[in-house]
């Protein structure tokens, strides 16, 4: 295990556009290793944007622009001759809604990402499969089911998918776009519990519109306002005694 | 920005005026068991007054308990839940030892022979004390909480006075144990006020007392 | 009370009025089914399904050399069209955000709407002119210009109904974007391709113009691909024509198994995507 308070990866004066418009300030972010990292904010605070920054999905959206830096283990993964193909093989990503390809089965569903980039790691791809599950905490419900459609599961075990869909590629952070913001309590709460199981192995950062849920599961909290990073710090200071007054409105809702 | 009322402050308010219902029921209570005491009388009032402050504290700590369960307080209002909690035991600890006052004066009876100026000058102290505590906390006010434990180490260095004069002089038993027993509750009730300036600080800065 | 019956009378009404306009639209379809049906069933038979015509005002004989061309028509116009229809499709759906795509999407609506007859002229001046006879493979071509754009378009519209989430989805476990086309994309959308695809083939099968001009006619089965061939709809054509009755029979006959291969087609398509196509547009 490393320790718990080296960073993996971080933001150094990140500003980004869709267009004309500024969505993200100047944000710099330092994300431990083993750690889980909330963003939250209002709706249309740039949470969403700041954290496709951090795998360069970003610039998937036409005319979406990026500056600033980006480190992953103090490399720049905006850097001259980096390929944002290869930044995502280790910067893997969890969305709002759960996405399986409804075209796969469970079982490909996982192995997707290894087929897909041609990338085996020695072991085989049944071992990879079932270990990914495992660690995703779905193994056990859907053991006998690998032949089924990847979307034949409920909602919150096609979260799990995506999410053992992204381990199976080995990454080294896993990003998570609000992943529970379609999910029900009880499946909610179990992806919760795994985010703090995961971050054993990776290094979290997810967005969340909920607060609750920053607090209970994130170990350091960053709260982001009109694009501008307004207070960020270990999620119990955020949350019993932050320093800004804009935070303090907004986490006990006295907001607009 | 206007502000929109949160289903929290409705509970939040009911605290605060519980709390100052509180206050001013404890105030009165150490009042008349000190008066009783300087004037000769019983404080048979001050037991209601005791009863009925533990009540309120149960109200309070029920109130808060809810509040954390159903609304997951934050920031201010998590310090301010956390902060009622120790200020609700303190004012039911200032009813208590004035109920422990006015049991020692109904046990030792007649106390008129006794010199009990020094006691009743230190009972005014711990009462400005309390005064202090209660409108720190009425207005949230740090200055005035910060002041309270310069005025506590007044009082503990009364009663220690009294006690090593108690032990070296060999006067009157009853004078003697009553003015050292009513001290001792001073002094507890000084520490209590000091415990809720702490509380009133810490509700505004965050900044908690070293344990 | 009143203005219930008010609202009853009017509902009424416009009910009847549908329906009334539903018989209209369906009447002509109607009565040509029926008419085929009646004239062109009653001389199917397994000899007049495989033999070759008889000679003209003599014996009657068979269609077999037109189902024959057909099909093969039908198989060599799918084998250069529709990979090149679907090619078309999925750049204008995941690469057409350019000028180029927008260009092209404009050639294929106009292409779409042309009228046969001139994908048969183009096709005779530049191919069957140049190489001096008719054959199957010039008829593949000008069918292919009708069955091109059609299916350009279907696919274009099935992949755009792929969510974008899947794309994201893909992109996001680093997948190289021709990769996530190729395996996520257009697997999503094959429901729809193979639809589109259907319903072009059906569409050309019926197709006279372009071949008059491109494969001319025959009287015998398939003799190669330099020589001309027959087809379906330019046997009922020439057998209606004719001044025998028998022979107009036959023409008849023609037509009932045509229709047949093309509402197979589209059932088939109904059957095979559960009722969905009419949800795609």
């Amino acid at each position: 295990m490393q320790s718990n308070h080296t960073e993996k990866m971080s933001s150094l004066g990140l500003s980004a556009w869709y267009g004309e418009k500024q969505a993200l300030v100047n944000v710099s972010i330092s994300m431990k290793a083993n750690s889980v990292t909330a963003i939250i904010g209002p709706s249309g605070c740039g949470k969403s944007t700041y954290i496709r920054c951090l795998n360069r999905m970003h610039e998937l959206v036409p005319k979406a622009t990026v500056t600033g830096q980006v480190l992953l283990d103090k490399e720049d993964i905006y850097g001259p001759g980096v390929d944002p193909v290869m930044i995502r093989r280790r910067v893997g990503m969890v969305f709002q809604k759960p996405n399986p390809f409804p075209t796969m089965s469970i079982y490909d569903n996982v192995a997707a990402g290894l087929k897909l980039t041609g990338m085996r790691r020695g072991k085989s791809l049944d071992d990879i499969v079932k270990s990914s599950l495992e660690q995703a905490g779905l193994w056990d419900e859907v053991k006998y089911d690998l032949k089924k459609p990847g979307t034949s599961v409920s909602g919150g075990q096609q979260q799990r998918l995506c999410i053992a869909r992204a381990i199976a590629l080995q990454p080294e952070v896993i990003l998570m776009d609000e992943p529970c913001s379609a999910l029900d309590p009880v499946a909610t709460a179990k992806i919760e519990g795994l985010m703090a199981s995961l971050k054993e192995k990776y290094t979290v950062v997810v967005v969340t519109h909920n607060m609750q849920q920053a607090s209970r599961v994130a170990d350091f909290t960053a709260f982001l306002y009109l694009g501008k990073l307004i207070e960020y710090d270990e999620t119990t200071k955020i949350f019993e005694n932050p320093k800004e007054d804009l935070t303090e409105r907004y986490i006990t809702g006295k907001f607009g | 920005m206007d502000k929109m009322p949160r289903l929290m402050d409705m509970g939040l308010e009911k605290l605060n005026s519980l709390l100052l219902d509180m206050a001013t029921l404890s105030q009165q209570a150490v009042s008349a068991s000190i008066e009783a005491y300087s004037r000769g009388g019983k404080g048979a009032e001050v037991k209601q007054m005791s009863t009925r402050l533990q009540s309120l504290h149960r109200q309070v700590s029920d109130l808060s308990m809810e509040m954390i369960a159903r609304y997951q307080p934050v920031a201010t209002d998590l310090r301010f839940l956390k902060a009622c909690l120790e200020i609700s035991y303190g004012f039911f600890r200032y009813g208590r030892y004035a109920l422990d006052i006015a049991e020692v004066l109904d046990m030792f009876g007649d106390l008129s022979k006794c010199d009990r100026k020094f006691v009743v000058e230190t009972a005014h102290k711990t009462q400005e004390m309390i005064r202090m505590s209660v409108e720190a906390f009425a207005r949230r006010d740090v200055e005035m909480a910060r002041k309270i434990p310069k005025m506590d180490d007044v009082v503990d260095e009364s009663y220690r006075n009294n006690l090593k004069k108690m032990l070296e002089e060999k006067g009157n038993l009853k004078c003697s144990l009553s003015s050292t027993l009513i001290l001792r509750y001073l002094e507890r009730i000084a520490d209590h006020a000091t415990y809720i300036g702490e509380s009133v600080e810490y509700i505004s800065t965050g900044v908690e007392p070293p344990a | 009370m009143n203005s219930y019956r008010v609202r009853k009378f009017k509902d009424r009404t416009f009910s009847i009025l549908g329906l009334v306009c539903v018989i209209v639209a369906v009447l002509p379809l109607g009565s040509i089914l029926l008419e085929v049906v009646v004239r062109g069933a009653p001389i199917i038979s397994w000899n007049f399904l495989t033999q070759t015509p008889g000679a003209e005002g003599q014996t009657v004989g068979g269609i077999g050399p037109s189902i024959q061309g057909s099909l093969i028509l039908i198989g060599l116009t799918s084998l250069i069209g529709i990979p090149i229809g679907i090619m078309s499709g999925v750049f204008l759906a995941e690469y057409g955000d350019n000028k180029y795509a927008s260009l092209m999407r404009l050639f294929n609506d106009v292409l779409t709407e042309f009228p046969s007859i001139v994908a048969g002229v183009t096709v005779f001046l530049a191919f069957v002119l140049y190489f001096g006879h008719f054959s199957p493979l010039a008829g593949s071509l000008a069918l292919s210009f009708i069955l091109i754009p059609i299916v350009a378009r279907t696919t274009e519209e099935s992949i755009k109904l792929v969510p974008n989430s899947l794309r994201e989805a893909s992109a996001a476990l680093g997948v190289r974007r021709w990769r996530t086309t190729v395996s996520i994309v257009i697997a999503a959308a094959k429901a729809g391709l193979i639809t589109g695809s259907l319903l072009a083939v059906a569409r050309i099968a019926g197709e006279t113009a372009p071949l008059i001009m491109t494969v001319l006619g025959n009287s015998y089965f398939f003799q190669g691909f330099g020589q001309p061939i027959d087809a379906l709809p330019l046997r009922i054509w020439r057998d209606a024509l004719q001044p025998y009755p028998d022979i107009q029979a036959a023409g008849w006959g023609a037509a009932f198994v045509l229709i047949l291969v093309v509402l197979t087609i589209n059932i088939g398509v109904r059957l095979a995507t559960g009722g969905r196509r009419g949800s795609r547009r």
